[in-house]
């Protein structure tokens, strides 16, 4: 049995809420990069928010963006520096909504970077308010005390099939919530890299992940709530492989 | 530079000169009366080697010319009225990050929509603008195709000198204006030229975060660099024209396309025995405040012409100036000033009939 190693391309610990998913995204993408032999050719790139969090964590070159933008920050260095592997790490707020025509134009221009969405279901850096593109029907946030409601604020979207349409690389959803799970989300990441290895197509990889600490849960309810209500709204599997030409569970 | 005169529009110039400069990264949307720049370098950058990306919007082209200007490219956008108003969270960003990038503003006139037409009431947006927090951009006003060339050219020098937002104000006269022009000779510009670009090095190598200056160097130190360098840039970078200045009894201030109606007023007031004289500022951030020092006796008042509804530019004169002379703003608001209008409003001043103009 191999014994478990940390990363080499983490070189701090980080201020991420306990149980947080952010953190396994985190470790699961340096794991990915070093696996690939990439950790000596890579820009990264972060949302403000949660995600920021990484920029001190890991040991590349990192830019963080403004708020939704990173899609587009990432397009210019991609453009300037078309043989490294440049990654964007951003949250559902920052991608899917106040983001969303950069998100959507990097994946329709089919740039050639690995995008990788947190979609937690809420804000979580401003105190957990509603996320129009990812908090649940009935779900209560600080911005949606009595429980989303249709009538005034719509329904989440799934996002990965509005991207289907877009001619994309690659379009998948994992989620976190045991470690099969886990396994699964990683492979859809490394397949996200190699795809840039491989000079291929933009490349979206949205994973399911806990905010326990917004969500007013305790790490393992919110576990819990992912694998029972979100991924009925949020289905997970490949959506887009363009070298399969398969579609998953979209 | 070529000796050869070219027969360019004051756009076309910019994107030429830029792409001289070793400009290699161009993004952004299509408004008038800048769209021949977007044009042009939708021809040409490919050729040179360069990227050029028609945007979604201006914050997102800006978030393109970010990343591409942190990856060491030498970058450009351009806009106008609404659409610069949507690149200040960007400059902000890039002034955060001490990230250079050579922008322009070709001003339309008027709010909202406002006209196609030129105008020049974005004057205190771009001078004293930059999104949120406190900032400072040099701002060239070029006043001729030729100068347009000259500036822009030099607008990336500086923007890499200071790690400095530049930009180029003209407006839609200078921008749509089609004159001689020289252009300057080629260059070619280095991504790896700089340290604090993103080159994607590897491990244990020393990495740059490019996340707020303040969560690197910390805000005390942060502050020491930004006033230190705005200081700097105010102290050396302020250039003017001066005409008539010497025995002048009124002293025109104007830029872009207003000071060139100003000149040939000063010869025809000369003409007339209506001594006028002119400083024309060509950085308008820093504004020219050396041009203001020798300000002879003669001079009874300064005269700003402009293209707004209530005098910008009477703010950067009454600061410098510091109320020694009495201020007195031509305003012409969407219509571009005639020499004819500027005699005439200079007269009625030196015959007591005009108030001075307070600037709110």
């Amino acid at each position: 049995m191999t014994a478990l190693k940390k990363p080499r391309s983490i070189i701090q610990p980080v201020s991420f809420c306990a149980g947080c998913g952010h953190a396994i995204i985190q470790r699961l993408i340096a794991e990915c990069i070093e696996e690939l032999g990439l950790q000596d050719q890579i820009i990264a790139c972060c949302d403000i928010a949660c995600s920021e969090w990484s920029l001190d964590a890991l040991d590349y070159d990192f830019i963080a963006g403004p708020h939704g933008r990173i899609a587009a920050v990432a397009t210019g260095i991609k453009k300037v520096r078309p043989d490294k592997i440049v990654y964007a790490h951003a949250g559902d707020g920052s991608s899917y909504v106040i983001g969303l025509t950069e998100t959507c134009y990097a994946a329709i221009r089919d740039v050639p970077i690995t995008m990788i969405v947190v979609n937690n279901a809420c804000l979580g850096m401003t105190g957990g308010q509603m996320n129009l593109a990812t908090t649940l029907l009935g779900d209560k946030t600080s911005s949606s005390p009595y429980g989303r409601s249709k009538d005034s604020t719509g329904h989440p979207v799934d996002m990965l099939k509005l991207i289907q349409n877009l001619d994309v690389q690659f379009a998948a959803r994992g989620a976190l919530f045991d470690p099969r799970h886990i396994e699964e989300t990683k492979r859809y990441i490394k397949k996200g890299f190699e795809n840039q290895v491989s000079k291929k197509g933009f490349s979206v990889i949205e994973v399911l992940s806990p905010c326990p600490t917004n969500w007013n849960l305790s790490p393992v309810d919110a576990m819990k709530k992912i694998r029972e209500e979100n991924t009925k709204v949020f289905p997970l599997g490949i959506y887009v492989d363009r070298e399969e030409r398969g579609t998953g569970c979209g | 530079m070529d000796d050869k005169y070219v027969l360019l529009k004051g756009n076309e110039a910019i994107a030429e000169a830029a792409l001289r400069a070793g400009c290699r990264f161009y993004a952004g949307y299509p408004i008038t009366p800048q769209s021949e720049i977007l044009e042009y370098m939708s021809a040409n950058m490919e050729k040179n080697g360069g990227v050029f990306y028609q945007a979604e919007n201006e914050i997102a082209g800006m978030s393109m010319l970010f990343g591409a200007a942190a990856a060491g490219a030498r970058v450009m956008s351009s806009s106008s009225g609404p659409g610069f108003d949507l690149m200040q969270e960007e400059i902000s960003y890039l002034s955060s990050n001490g990230i250079p990038a050579v922008l322009v503003n070709a001003m339309r006139y008027g709010t909202g929509d406002g006209e196609i037409t030129a105008g020049q009431d974005s004057y205190w947006l771009t001078t004293r603008g930059g999104g949120h927090g406190d900032s400072r951009q040099i701002v060239f006003a070029p006043a001729s195709v030729d100068e347009c060339a000259q500036l822009t050219y030099l607008a990336f020098d500086l923007a890499e000198k200071y790690r400095n937002v530049v930009i180029i104000l003209t407006d839609g006269a200078v921008s749509q204006m089609i004159e001689k022009c020289r252009l300057p000779g080629r260059k070619e510009h280095d991504i790896d030229q700089f340290d604090w670009t993103l080159s994607g090095k590897p491990l244990g190598a020393k990495k740059n975060k490019l996340n707020n200056m303040t969560n690197i160097i910390g805000h005390s130190d942060y502050q020491k660099y930004l006033f230190e360098k705005y200081a700097e840039m105010f102290e050396n970078e302020q250039r003017w024209e001066s005409l008539g200045v010497e025995d002048a009894e009124l002293l025109l201030v104007a830029y872009g396309i207003s000071s060139r109606v100003c000149k040939t007023a000063v010869m025809e007031g000369r003409k007339k025995g209506i001594k006028l004289g002119l400083i024309r500022p060509i950085t308008v951030w820093p504004f020219p405040r050396k041009a203001f020092e020798k300000i002879p006796d003669s001079v009874k008042g300064f005269v700003t012409v402009e293209m707004c509804v209530a005098t910008q530019l009477g703010l950067d004169v009454e600061l410098t100036s510091k109320g020694r002379r009495a201020l007195y703003s031509y305003l012409t608001g969407v219509n571009i000033p005639t020499a004819e209008g500027i005699l005439a409003f200079c007269e009625s001043i030196l015959s007591g009939k005009q108030k001075p103009t307070e600037v709110f």
